[in-house]
């Protein structure tokens, strides 16, 4: 479902690519003929290149690096998605076939980084990727900021709406409720019809969701994307949108060298047919009917449970750093040095204030442009998770700490301990026995809060099911796995902590 | 062994000691009486320095540790102290309450310390809780505890901080009886307290303490007999009553 809902996002912009309709055969015809012309036109170009490479003698495909890195989102079946059929993780697709020839074509080793779609562009930008292939449609708007190599595939909007709705034209719509996807192309689209109201969503599989629901009247849905989901759900309707083009080409960093070698690949490609053999491959089994949704997961279900480990593997590493910052934090709350005192109420004050989400994706992105380093999604989330859980667990001991008998300083004072010996052995032992409820609930917040690393592409519970939602096509049914597993595991932990408290309770 | 000069101490503007001067020799036990208010415990707690005077110099052993040079951690480790509230360690044995502090601070061996500590909670006769968690003591027995807490530093002096206050009357008489054997055996002590017959039978000097001056500094047959001044006089009269 997430597949298909990011087609909307990447999906052709019709005034300026050609397209090639899938679900029309009639058109389709036309723009082959159309693109038989544009290849033989490329194809002049990528031959002059060669041969200016050719001579050159520094000539681009000497310069490629050994290894390039590609960015793309994978949650867009059938172009580049999660097989996890077999029980393994394998990332899978149209894109996926393409961007292996011309690694082998351009003798570069191929390494793919999977990550949400809104993350591409930041990445192409601060140098984590070295290109993308992700169905991106080459906007102006885009390419302000990047560079694209020519369109390798076309592809069309549709009109999703319950069946005899009569919703057939963009006409139709005026005055209409039309979803389309987040910073899509398709929303774009849907902007433009008069008086249409036009709600979006993240991803495809919630906009289908929300069809279903009454919310919306109809979606605009690029035609891959849309395809399998009528076929799923016979109460829905889809017609293409007549003469809207558009097409995926692939992403570059603004000023890539990469750009003319990647296009004397893609015009190859076409030339000996490969692209048309892997379309046939990809696309056309889109619209069989599938098996029931419980046998499509079952398959799955190891892939999902193995975000388990990933889960709480992040949750623990996140409350472990985040006790350690909040002990000295709490300690420079209590000191008698001002500054101190103000730098820990500053820390606490600015990651209580911000929302998580937010410290995430900004240390995610942000991290690699500010010192080069390109910091893991599990990482970055662990820092911001130990970060955020400090400023509230520092503040909880902090009053922890005070509701130490004061007494308990005076005697270790007194037989002549010293002050840090004092907090490790005395103070914080006592403080933490007052503050174990609070603690235990700050871990179970911290292991549900979790799920937001999935927006960075950490392949925790969450992300996993979205994953295998996208691939399956089902939307309810992983979630369900997934709400299930968190609750056993918050459930276990609940038990653990009683059984804790109670025995901490008979040593005192 | 500890000599006080001009010992001034204020709370913000609330004068509560004001200038006192006195002198305690080695294996003296000190009582110090006064009304309540009069800066008994404030006095006290300057000695080891959990309070820091405002004014004035205390010298132990000749060295001055009001000196901001001096090492406070090692003086307190030598006159330690024994609160009114016990102050034991919830979250410690009996034994362990007793043996920390040696190993921590003065760096004993663990066996060494355990061996110390056992023949200090034998002497208060508390050897059979060894093991037990304060919790589970008497207010008697958390003082008993408390005591061979301190004395397991091997201190030279012991500050007690109204030690009796917070037991049930039937408990003063077993704390008293180990301050009592502590006396005999030669400890300096100084002790803060509202017990007239034990200050009178084991103390062998009074310090009276009146609005933050020294207002007698005598013996206890001297004091209790015939004290000198009259904010003394009505004390005991209505201390003895």
């Amino acid at each position: 479902m997430v597949r298909l809902f990011q087609f909307w996002r990447r999906s052709p912009r019709w005034p300026l690519h050609p397209g090639k309709p899938l679900s029309q055969r009639v058109l389709a015809q036309t723009w082959r003929r159309f693109w038989a012309l544009l290849l033989a036109i490329l194809c002049t170009i990528g031959v002059n290149a060669g041969l200016v490479a050719h001579l050159a003698p520094a000539g681009i495909a000497q310069e490629l690096p050994k290894t390039l890195t590609m960015g793309t989102s994978a949650d867009y079946k059938p172009f580049e998605f999660h097989d996890t059929s077999s029980g393994e993780d394998k990332i899978v697709g149209y894109d996926i076939d393409i961007a292996n020839r011309i690694a082998t074509d351009l003798g570069f080793e191929l390494k793919i980084q999977d990550m949400d779609f809104n993350g591409l562009i930041p990445a192409l930008q601060s140098g984590r990727v070295d290109f993308v292939m992700a169905g991106m449609t080459p906007t102006p708007e885009r390419k302000k900021s990047i560079d694209f190599s020519e369109i390798y595939y076309s592809a069309q909007n549709t009109i999703v709406a319950p069946k005899d709705s009569n919703l057939t034209t963009l006409e139709a719509l005026k005055g209409k409720t039309v979803g389309a996807q987040l910073g899509s192309l398709q929303q774009e689209e849907a902007e433009k019809i008069p008086g249409a109201q036009i709600t979006t969503r993240n991803r495809v599989p919630d906009l289908v969701q929300e069809l279903k629901a009454g919310r919306i009247e109809a979606a605009i849905i690029e035609d891959t994307i849309a395809k399998p989901y009528v076929s799923i759900y016979p109460d829905l309707q889809f017609t293409v949108v007549p003469n809207k083009e558009g097409g995926y080409a692939i992403a570059f960093p603004k000023g890539s060298k990469l750009v003319p070698a990647f296009n004397r690949a893609i015009a190859g490609m076409k030339q000996d047919g490969t692209l048309d053999r892997l379309a046939k491959t990809w696309f056309e089994d889109l619209g069989k009917p599938a098996e029931s949704g419980f046998q499509r997961i079952a398959p799955r279900i190891p892939y999902i449970l193995g975000g388990i480990l990933v889960t709480l593997g992040f949750t623990f590493a996140a409350l472990i750093f985040g006790l350690i910052l909040a002990i000295g934090l709490a300690i420079f709350k209590i000191s008698a040095i001002k500054p101190l005192r103000w730098f820990a109420n500053a820390y606490t004050s600015i990651f209580r204030g911000i929302p998580l989400i937010v410290t995430l994706t900004l240390i995610y992105f942000a991290t690699p442009q500010l010192t080069g380093y390109k910091i893991e999604a599990f990482q970055a989330g662990v820092i911001t998770f130990a970060l955020n859980s400090a400023a509230y667990v520092s503040e909880t001991l902090r009053a922890g700490i005070m509701a130490v008998d004061k007494g308990q300083r005076e005697a270790a004072i007194a037989l002549g301990v010293p002050y840090q010996m004092m907090m490790q052995d005395i103070i914080l032992p006592q403080a933490f026995k007052n503050i174990l409820p609070a603690l235990v609930n700050e871990f179970i917040n911290l292991l549900k809060d979790s799920a937001l690393v999935s927006t960075i592409g950490a392949a925790d519970l969450l992300r996993r099911a979205t994953i295998v939602g996208a691939e399956t096509y089902l939307y309810f049914e992983p979630l369900v796995i997934v709400a299930i597993v968190y609750y056993l595991m918050v459930v276990g932990l609940t038990i653990a902590a009683s059984v804790l408290e109670r025995r901490l309770h008979k040593s005192a | 062994m500890l000599r006080i000069e001009n010992l001034h101490k204020s709370f913000g503007p609330l004068k509560v000691l004001d200038g006192i001067t006195a002198q305690i020799e080695q294996g003296e036990v000190v009582a110090i009486l006064g009304p309540s208010g009069s800066g008994k415990s404030t006095f006290l707690r300057c000695m080891n320095l959990l309070e820091h005077p405002t004014q004035g110099r205390i010298f132990f052993n000749d060295v001055d540790i009001t000196d901001p040079k001096c090492n406070i951690l090692k003086v307190r480790a030598n006159i330690v102290m024994v609160f009114q509230h016990f102050n034991l360690f919830p979250h410690m044995t009996v034994l362990q309450n007793v043996t920390y502090a040696p190993t921590k601070v003065k760096g004993l061996s663990k066996d060494n310390a355990k061996a110390i500590g056992m023949d200090l909670l034998t002497k208060v006769g508390l050897a059979e809780k060894a093991n037990v968690y304060p919790s589970r003591l008497s207010g008697g027995q958390k003082q008993r505890v408390a005591i061979a807490r301190a004395l397991a530093m091997q201190p030279a002096m012991v500050l007690f901080d109204e030690p009796t206050s917070a037991l049930d009357p039937e408990m003063v008489k077993e704390v008293l009886e180990v301050m009592q054997d502590l006396a005999r055996s030669g400890m300096t002590m100084a002790i803060v307290t509202h017990e007239m017959g034990f200050a009178r039978e084991v103390a062998n000097r009074i310090f009276f303490l009146n609005e933050g001056k020294l207002a007698e500094n005598t013996t206890p047959q001297a004091f209790f007999a015939n004290p000198q001044c009259d904010r003394a006089k009505i004390f005991l009269e209505k201390m003895l009553k």
